[in-house]
């Protein structure tokens, strides 16, 4: 690994995220907070240099060497870009107030479409701040780097393998032969569903601020609500089935929406994933809705709250239409299984994905048959292709890695003080990147009485699962440090 | 007529026989070492490449009238069809065996791109002719004519069945259907209205889908033909046809047993619901593990003789019920029916017949060959000397029947009493012996 083109192209990225800091900065102007606006224009000013700098250090040779990037390399910048603008931007968080691993969790729980809380009380915070908060999950739904892939022509050669390691599920789809072209099309596409939303929201009468924020929070999968009570707290029917509809087009995959847009009226329907997807949402919406009215929720209630809840968790954006903390135990297992599911690759979504159950179930089904038939000739096949060997392998082994994430965290917080709970939907919540959990971080709590450990712990487990676990994890390989070096010419 | 072959491989071989005698035959091959086997026979024989324009025109190309390329090349083929076009505007007949280059050629507009006539794919049509009979329970053979309008179906009678003891005329088939041949042993024959069937005569049965679906329920009144399952060895060209074909079938479960985990790979991709195992379909061990003598047919088509006939008679060892094995070598298919094999079917065969249809037309009229090569299925126009009489009174020759009468898109299983008109076309089953004497009673000289 050649640190120097690291260094280099993580600068570039860097750079690119300060000015994105100047729309909070005119947010908070606007709205007369002061002491908000200037700290975001430092963040920005301080982003700038800091990439300027990492940029100049990698010198002149990086750059070129960029575009050859090796997969190594690819992830390491993927991986370490994505800290590094998480730190960068919870220093507004940190500049309002907030402490620094509070203030750290804030802005990873932001980028990664997460959507978990450390604030404890929302009054005392800035539109500005919000804004912040919705705009961060905004940007890490689509990605940071297909942002930047999209407006920097330079990036566009090594930034495809950025671009895919990156980009959430085992497929690696493209829509256009050039890799720009694809990221472009992809946020324009995400661009206009969001403006779509917010128009919307603001004529079911939600306020133009709420309804931006919420909008961004809501195609992200991401779930910062600017209202302490999320959407409960708007208590408007029309609201909730807006936002409903919205997240489940954010948790299936934008690439098949584009083709449908362009005329593949069944692009789709055809697809398994779509259709697991859907029958997913609908089984889960039946089955809380028949839990909630059993517990003496009216039907018509239990059937709206139902889908909001099955459709907000399992595309990981955890708003909340109702304290589903107050729940039986029987919803709330409901909600925990939908948070190890997600959404469609290729989507906003966080959590494991409906294709690699898909392929899990089918991969099971075969052992099975295998035991019957040992000469058996048994492709796992997924819209009628056959799914290579090795992709089956990735499936199986990011589960095990994630379930084995997400195991390891849940034990950490629970040993530091977490009830049994707490700890197991901690966990699962923030490597899925859904938002709340049960208990005492519900969905009208906030996760910052755990402790600090537990809290960059979990910080951790966001960065994890937002990257799909082995993006990050290969870089605990020893061999990739020790082979790692500054110059660029003998490392070839 | 002048008839050009190019390739000398089996294919070009069985063609050269059959039209020999009639025609002149040249055959062009590179090898000069395959020259020995066409020495019997009264043919020319050329070596040189078939796509090359010297050889082709020192074979005479200038004043062939049919040209038919059947090496084992498909791009060969292609290519020597184009070129014989070029040179003469004759009729080409091209041999494909890929699928890919099957549909290439075949569209509309590359036919006459590439100057092909003709485009014969032997290895479907015997995954076609084997699918009719798969899919027809307990029939031994089956076959369509007239785009669907009349069938034939072929049964071996067991002791149980309702057709023994009595008088052909006496057996009450459902109307529509018409009992044409049967084989006892070596001997092969047209029934008379006093024959009476035995236990182990195969019966040929022909007349109108409807009828005919009457006579499959009535021949497996006793047997139930719910689910099928069926097993095939070998997945070449004709075993993938044949498997996703009856993949298709809801009632058919099927197993494919291939040997090479390459191409079986390719055919689990390919098939949906079969299961494909990996391993010799020669190997009893496997076959017994996987319970293969439970399926109620197995067929048998690797690409080799002596490997189907060992599938196959292990195959009715482990108590499979309907066995049908493909056969390379014409000479074998009596041996193969003779030791157990319920069908023993050539894709060389039925290429054969269908070359022939094509180079002599009307005037050869051989629309299939049956009970290897015994009986004949002949498609003759109705004379106009004929015309408003009954086929009672014609009198056709001896061992032949007239099994279907075409009007329009109609077909009606004659009786004796129906009276011919003109345009009529007949299908009459005959004997080999008696085919000559039927194309001449029907050319109207007699």
């Amino acid at each position: 690994m050649r640190l120097a083109v690291v260094v280099h192209v993580v600068g570039v990225l860097v750079r690119l995220f300060g000015p994105l800091l100047l729309v909070p900065t005119a947010v908070a102007a606007f709205y007369g907070e002061w002491r908000d606006a200037t700290g975001f224009l430092a963040t920005a000013v301080g982003s700038s240099l800091l990439g300027h700098v990492m940029r100049y250090a990698g010198g002149e040779a990086a750059l070129e060497a960029a575009e050859r990037l090796r997969r190594v390399e690819g992830m390491t910048i993927v991986a370490a870009s994505w800290m590094l603008i998480a730190h960068l931007a919870a220093v507004p968080y940190v500049l309002a107030g907030v402490g620094f691993i509070d203030a750290l969790f804030e802005s990873m729980s932001g980028l990664t479409t997460t959507g978990a809380t450390a604030l404890a009380d929302f009054s005392k915070f800035g539109r500005g701040i919000f804004f912040w908060r919705s705009m961060t999950q905004w940007v890490g739904g689509m990605g940071v780097i297909a942002l930047f892939v999209a407006v920097l022509p330079r990036l566009a050669i090594g930034g495809r393998e950025l671009f895919f390691a990156e980009a959430p599920g085992p497929t690696d789809e493209k829509l256009t032969p050039q890799i720009r072209q694809t990221a472009l099309t992809l946020w324009r596409l995400y661009t206009a569903l969001t403006a779509a939303q917010v128009l919307a929201l603001w004529l079911a009468g939600m306020s133009l601020f709420d309804s931006v924020c919420h909008s961004m929070a809501t195609l992200a999968a991401g779930g910062f609500s600017p209202h302490p009570l999320s959407v409960a707290g708007y208590a408007n029917p029309a609201v909730e089935w807006i936002i409903a509809f919205f997240m489940f087009v954010g948790g299936a995959n934008f690439a098949l929406q584009y083709r449908m847009v362009r005329g593949n009226a069944r692009a789709l329907v055809d697809d398994e994933e779509m259709r697991a997807y859907t029958g997913i949402v609908l089984a889960a919406t039946v089955l809380l809705a028949f839990f909630l009215s059993a517990s003496g929720m009216p039907v018509a209630e239990a059937i709206r709250h139902g889908l909001f809840q099955t459709v907000s968790i399992i595309t990981t954006t955890g708003f909340a239409s109702v304290d589903f903390n107050l729940w039986s135990d029987q919803a709330k297992m409901v909600l925990l299984g939908l948070m190890f599911v997600g959404g469609c690759a290729g989507s906003a979504a966080g959590g494991p994905k409906v294709v690699r159950h898909v392929l899990m179930a089918r991969f099971t089904l075969r052992e099975l048959q295998r035991t019957l038939h040992p000469r058996a000739v048994l492709p796992i096949k997924l819209g009628g292709r056959v799914v290579p060997e090795h992709v089956v392998r990735e499936v199986v082994v990011f589960m095990l890695f994630y379930i084995l994430t997400f195991a390891l965290g849940a034990a950490i917080v629970i040993a530091l003080g977490a009830n049994l709970i707490t700890g197991i939907s901690a966990s699962a919540t923030t490597i899925g990147n859904a938002g709340p959990g049960f208990d005492t971080i519900g969905p009208m709590s906030s996760f910052a009485h755990l402790h600090p450990i537990s809290k960059i712990v979990l910080t951790l487990e966001m960065w994890i699962g937002r990257l799909e676990v082995l993006t990050v994890l290969v870089l605990l390989r020893w061999e990739i440090w020790r082979s790692a070096t500054w110059r660029l010419a003998e490392a070839r | 007529m002048r008839i050009l072959i190019v390739g000398g491989g089996q294919v070009g071989y069985g063609l050269a026989k059959a039209l020999a005698g009639r025609h002149e035959v040249v055959v062009v091959d590179h090898a000069s070492d395959v020259a020995d086997r066409f020495e019997p026979l009264d043919v020319e024989f050329v070596a040189g490449g078939g796509t090359s324009r010297e050889t082709l025109k020192r074979a005479g190309l200038d004043q062939a009238d049919v040209f038919i390329a059947c090496t084992g090349l498909d791009e060969v083929n292609i290519v020597a069809c184009g070129m014989a076009n070029q040179i003469r505007q004759t009729r080409t007949i091209c041999f494909v065996s890929r699928e890919d280059f099957v549909r290439t050629v075949t569209s509309e507009e590359s036919l006459s791109d590439f100057g092909i006539d003709r485009v014969m794919w032997p290895e479907a049509q015997l995954a076609d002719d084997i699918e009719r009979i798969v899919v027809s329970p307990g029939a031994i053979d089956a076959e369509v004519f007239a785009d669907g309008a009349v069938r034939l179906l072929e049964y071996r009678l067991d002791t149980g069945s309702s057709l023994l003891n009595a008088r052909v005329a006496d057996l009450n088939l459902p109307s529509g259907s018409l009992l044409v041949a049967v084989r006892r042993g070596d001997e092969f024959f047209i029934p008379h209205g006093n024959s009476r069937l035995a236990v182990a005569d195969k019966a040929v049965v022909m007349g109108t889908p409807e009828a005919m679906a009457a006579v499959q329920s009535r021949m497996n009144a006793n047997r139930n033909i719910g689910r099928q399952s069926v097993t095939i060895i070998g997945g070449g060209d004709v075993g993938l046809r044949l498997a996703e074909h009856l993949d298709a079938v809801r009632s058919i479960s099927l197993r494919v047993i291939e040997r090479d985990l390459k191409r079986g790979e390719a055919l689990a991709a390919r098939l949906g619901g079969a299961l494909v195992l990996q391993g010799d379909g020669t190997n009893l061990a496997l076959l017994e593990s996987e319970d293969i003598g439970r399926s109620d047919v197995l067929v048998s088509v690797i690409d080799n003789d002596e490997k189907n006939l060992l599938a196959s008679l292990l195959g009715r060892q482990l108590g499979v019920k309907r066995i049908i094995t493909r056969v390379s070598e014409p000479s074998n298919l009596r041996l193969f029916e003779r030791v157990g094999v319920d069908v023993a079917i050539s894709a060389r065969g039925a290429a054969i017949a269908a070359v022939l249809h094509e180079v002599e037309g009307g005037s050869s009229s051989l629309l299939a060959v049956l009970e290897q090569g015994d009986g004949r299925i002949l498609e003759l126009q109705v004379p106009p000397a004929y015309v408003g009489r009954a086929l009672r009174d014609l009198g056709p020759p001896r061992d032949s029947i007239v099994g279907a009468i075409l009007r329009g898109k109609q077909a009606i299983v004659p009786r004796g009493d129906d009276k011919l008109l003109a345009g009529d076309r007949l299908l009459v089953f005959s004997t080999h012996s008696a085919a000559d004497e039927v194309r001449t009673f029907f050319s109207g000289a007699a």
